[in-house]
């Protein structure tokens, strides 16, 4: 088995583990932007509720937070699949860090900006949908590809639900080979290749929307 | 009937007045600037005016209509009222074209197209339609502050308050806003001036209230206020040697 058959194997899990990192990044992102929006637009009713998310999501280990969701929820009788089972933990982890990202990002909007929209008549609404969170969203993308890039690293624990993902699919080979240098040395490049085409991805997006004096790299 | 009357408006902090009964009118197509000491209230009273920060008693009359009051529809109010900021406060990820069209579409729900061309009609009228597609970091100070003006101009306001408009800018570009500010009063433009800088209120205010301690101690032309009055702080603010004639 040459090394280019044993990356054609182990291809086969790379499908996965971009599905589950997209699908918790997607996940995260959605949870993390609408928390930041709750607490920016200072809701009392929903502070308990969003401080209590932030402190689970973030001081519970993400391999417990899965358990829980995977094998502890079915003995209350909610059967969860193993994808969903992943956003549930992962994408809600990666949603409260991303959350604190966006925070410290809006809180790098010039005030005045956000006066002059009050006081040419928009409303608070207005004012953050389209002055506030434009800028939350350009300033944020060093601190997001910092977070997309936890959520990559963090995807084999989807192997612990049953996910083909690159992981499943080396332990499997190295059982039948024994070839593990040469099988997690072709893991490890698989991993940096999504990596690096993540970033790419970000960065591209990142230049579309660049405003001159606004964002630097 | 004056544009706006102010009748014995108080603002407090804590136990501190800020405003501590002001009264004045501003006439449709008058200009009017508002002088005195740091910290005397000057800045406040407009943001009063038009609700950004509410008063704690008083009335403002907008045309006649009671704005102080709970049923105000604030929102409405303010988009009658262009407010050009010190710092001249540009949406820093909009380009000049689009931070001039922000509140036509969002307010006045006018399309791309209609919002796009008042937007360049303003920006022509200020001599900076060249630098619609700029952003905010690319302009200097004077440049700025022209298409913060274009911007309030361009929701059609009945007055336009500047706060400061000249202190952040060096005496030549100081100089240009208030040679814009003269030509929107040609235009019958009705403005109310904050500012420290007597050069500006002398040059385009028909009278100058002077406040301190959050009062109105005097409201007169420029030359009275220089030449004419025996107060000591007036003299001490106004006289000759204060500032540059």
């Amino acid at each position: 088995m040459t090394f280019v058959d044993i990356i054609a194997a182990l291809s086969k899990g790379a499908a996965y583990t971009v599905g589950v990192t997209v699908a918790c990044i997607a996940t995260g992102f959605t949870v993390g932007l609408a928390v930041a929006v709750i607490r920016r637009l200072g809701w009392r009713f929903a502070a308990p509720l969003t401080n209590v998310y932030l402190a689970v999501f973030r001081g519970v280990p993400m391999l417990v937070l899965l358990f829980m969701v995977f094998f502890g929820l079915p003995s209350l009788g909610i059967q969860v699949p193993p994808l969903a089972a992943m956003m549930l933990s992962l994408g809600l982890i990666s949603g409260a860090y991303l959350s604190e990202v966006f925070r410290g990002a809006l809180n790098a909007v010039e005030p005045d900006e956000i006066l002059a929209a009050q006081a040419m008549g928009l409303t608070r609404w207005q004012t953050l949908r389209c002055i506030e969170l434009p800028q939350m969203l350009r300033a944020s993308v060093p601190g997001m590809i910092n977070e997309f890039t936890t959520v990559l690293k963090y995807s084999p624990f989807a192997y612990t639900v049953g996910i083909p993902e690159i992981m499943k699919q080396a332990t499997a080979l190295v059982s039948t080979t024994m070839r593990g240098v040469e099988i997690y040395l072709a893991v490890g490049l698989m991993y940096f290749s999504i990596y690096w085409m993540l970033v790419l991805g970000v960065w591209t997006i990142e230049r579309c929307f660049r405003v001159p004096g606004l964002t630097h790299r | 009937m004056a544009l706006l009357e102010v009748r014995h408006l108080k603002k407090t902090f804590g136990d501190r007045a800020v405003l501590d009964g002001i009264s004045f009118d501003l006439e449709e197509g008058g200009i009017k600037a508002i002088m005195g000491p740091s910290g005397c209230g000057k800045s406040t009273l407009l943001r009063c005016i038009n609700r950004l920060i509410e008063p704690t008693s008083g009335s403002i009359l907008f045309r006649g209509q009671e704005v102080t009051g709970r049923d105000t529809d604030v929102r409405a109010l303010r988009q009658m009222i262009g407010f050009v900021f010190q710092n001249y406060a540009l949406y820093r990820h909009l380009c000049v074209l689009d931070n001039v069209t922000v509140g036509p579409r969002k307010l006045k729900r006018m399309s791309r197209r209609e919002a796009e061309g008042k937007a360049l009609h303003e920006l022509q009228r200020l001599n900076v339609a060249d630098l619609r597609h700029s952003f905010p970091s690319q302009l200097s100070g004077g440049q700025k502050q022209r298409v913060a003006i274009a911007r309030a101009l361009a929701m059609d306001p009945a007055v336009l308050f500047f706060d400061e408009p000249t202190s952040a800018l060096d005496p030549v570009m100081a100089r240009e806003v208030a040679a814009v500010i003269n030509q929107l009063h040609s235009e019958n433009v009705t403005v109310l001036c904050v500012t420290h800088d007597f050069e500006l209120a002398r040059s385009v205010a028909d009278r100058i209230i002077f406040l301190r301690d959050g009062r109105i101690r005097a409201e007169d032309t420029a030359d009275n206020l220089r030449n004419h009055y025996d107060d000591h702080e007036i003299r001490t603010f106004f006289g000759p040697g204060a500032a540059p004639v």
